[in-house]
């Protein structure tokens, strides 16, 4: 039978999905974060308050905004991930001693 | 042959080869496809008024929307329009269930483009499964390649596309040809191509699965009248195989004829008839199947359909009950504040930056004098002359300023400004305000507040 090809086995191991979903869901949050940020602040005059003489044009400063929100975006994520799937189960059996 | 449940929990996802199916919700589907994608490729292309009439100029920090010109400073109507577009979302959810998923998700129009190319090339369902079991042979080596090649070329276009919205696309066309791309634009285009080379082409239905969070709480706005996809099982049930010809009364069994095309043409591989699935993405495949089956066999349409809860139940649906009636409400206040403010929105800014470096300064002959910088951003696209003014104290008057400024459109000006009171009005910290006013409009005027030191009385 057809159905049989598929039933049950398109599933994805749990370390896929956590890696993915952080991935993804950092990525959108990231997006959203560098569109509220750089709406409020111009890459260029930032880049004076660190360093006068850097000079590394809006492009640029957009860019290392966005990857700087997902790298924390994936770190929160996946921290989060880490705890809540190694968190102790309630009513989980101790190992035998 | 079968393996426990369990046991393949953790199995690595095997591919589904989703049937091709005609009717009319693949119809509708094709052509959802081909207007969200025509759109998309189209729209950078565009000109409006001598630029581009969609264009997201970051590099400039300006955002051309046909004939309007939006500044970072008009952020709020983004954020406004991004919660009217969520709102939108829950309510059509509300409403007719996962439309958005089947039907207009970037994720699934692309997949169906992708499909589209992989059946070009490499053929039927059953051609398909075959040729991926099949040792590598020239044929398998020429289908594979030239759905590589279109698979490529096509996402490479879409990224090229992607960077048309931030950078105008003419140009950008014109350095591509030349072999001139900026190192960033160059990064994106081929980021996003390969996003898309990665999700439509390979990822597909499991974005939807796993990656995804709308597919994983719009069944938070589900009630029992919104409109799902949903098989009738009262009717269809005991499913059974029989020959056109013998009466399913007779045998015992329902109308399904258990043929699995609903299985075969989903996109995400489940059994509709398993009942209403997170997975299910609504594309409505598996109804044109089971409609064509029924029309083969004589029998009526709609053993798989687009139902309610309610209405499966024969009991009465409401499309109008307090949920929709609180998203539609909620959607309407907001599209109206968005409507209004944006008409009432007048296209000049003045910031007024106050000098740091001195409180105030005493001119001999008695007067006071402050120093600011005066931001005038001309929000339109033409250039205007606007008329500066300063009150607030009395005999208070501008000074390095000429009564009228020209301002070029969509251009900023920076002027440092001096303020002058006579000291017998200016002490303390007083109140003022900066006006500028079009001259060629007296509707486009804007104050901003500032403050003016003199000595403590």
């Amino acid at each position: 039978m057809i159905s049989e090809e598929y039933r049950g086995a398109t599933r994805w191991s749990r370390n896929k999905q956590a890696v993915f979903t952080v991935i993804w869901i950092s990525f959108l949050t990231a997006a959203i974060g560098t569109m509220v940020f750089f709406a409020l602040f111009d890459p260029v005059d930032l880049t004076g308050i660190f360093d006068p003489d850097l000079d590394i044009g809006r492009d640029a400063g957009y860019a290392a905004g966005f990857f700087f929100f997902w790298a924390l975006c994936a770190v929160c994520a996946s921290l989060t991930a880490f705890l809540v799937r190694t968190a102790p189960k309630r009513n989980a059996k101790r190992r035998p001693k | 042959m079968s393996k426990p449940q369990g046991a393949s929990m953790y199995e690595s996802a095997k591919k589904i080869y989703p049937r091709e199916i005609t009717g009319r919700f693949a119809s509708l589907s094709k052509l959802a496809t081909i207007v969200l994608l025509g759109l998309f490729y189209l729209v950078p292309w565009l000109q409006w008024d001598g630029h581009q009439a969609i264009l997201f100029d970051l590099p400039a920090r300006k955002f051309y929307l046909l004939g309007l010109t939006l500044w970072p400073q008009d952020f709020p109507y983004l954020a406004l329009l991004l919660i009217i577009a969520a709102l939108s979302l829950f309510f059509f959810t509300a409403l007719a269930g996962r439309l958005w998923c089947g039907f207009a998700c970037p994720q699934t129009v692309w997949t169906e483009a992708f499909i589209w190319m992989e059946q070009f090339t490499e053929g039927t369902r059953s051609q398909r499964m075959k040729l991926d079991k099949a040792p590598w042979s020239w044929d398998k080596l020429r289908r594979k390649g030239s759905k590589q090649f279109l698979w490529i070329t096509f996402s490479m276009w879409t990224g090229f596309t992607f960077v048309g919205y931030f950078t105008p696309v003419r140009e950008l066309g014109l350095d591509i040809l030349a072999f001139d791309v900026g190192g960033w634009t160059l990064f994106w285009g081929l980021f996003y191509g390969f996003a898309t080379y990665g999700n439509a082409g390979y990822m597909r239905e499991q974005v939807c699965k796993y990656m995804c969070p709308y597919a994983r709480f719009q069944s938070a706005m589900f009630d029992k009248d919104t409109l799902i996809i949903s098989y009738d099982e009262a009717r269809g049930e005991p499913r059974g195989s029989r020959k056109r010809s013998e009466d399913p009364k007779e045998k015992g069994l329902g109308d399904c004829i258990d043929c699995q095309l609903c299985v075969q043409v989903c996109p995400t591989g489940i059994d509709i008839r398993d009942g209403l699935q997170y997975e299910c993405i609504a594309c409505a495949a598996c109804i044109d199947a089971c409609d064509s089956i029924m029309d083969k066999m004589n029998y009526p349409r709609g053993l798989v359909r687009y139902t309610t809860e309610h209405s499966l139940k024969h009991e009465t649906v409401r499309v109008l009950r307090p949920r929709t009636l609180v998203y539609a409400t909620l959607l309407l206040v907001l599209i109206g504040l968005l409507i209004t403010s944006m008409a009432t929105r007048t296209p000049v800014i003045l910031d007024v930056i106050r000098d740091r470096n001195t409180l105030y300064r005493e001119l001999p002959d008695g007067v006071i004098e402050n120093i600011y910088t005066l931001k005038i951003i001309n929000q339109s696209n033409h250039a205007r002359t606007f008329a500066v003014s300063v009150s607030g104290v009395d005999g208070i008057e501008l000074d390095g300023i000429g009564d009228e400024v020209a301002v070029d459109g969509g251009d900023v000006l920076s002027v440092p400004v001096r303020a002058r009171a006579p000291r017998d009005n200016a002490y303390g910290i007083m109140d003022i305000h900066f006006q500028v006013k079009a001259l060629d409009d007296e509707g486009v005027a804007v104050s901003e507040d500032s403050r003016f030191l003199g000595p403590t009385p």
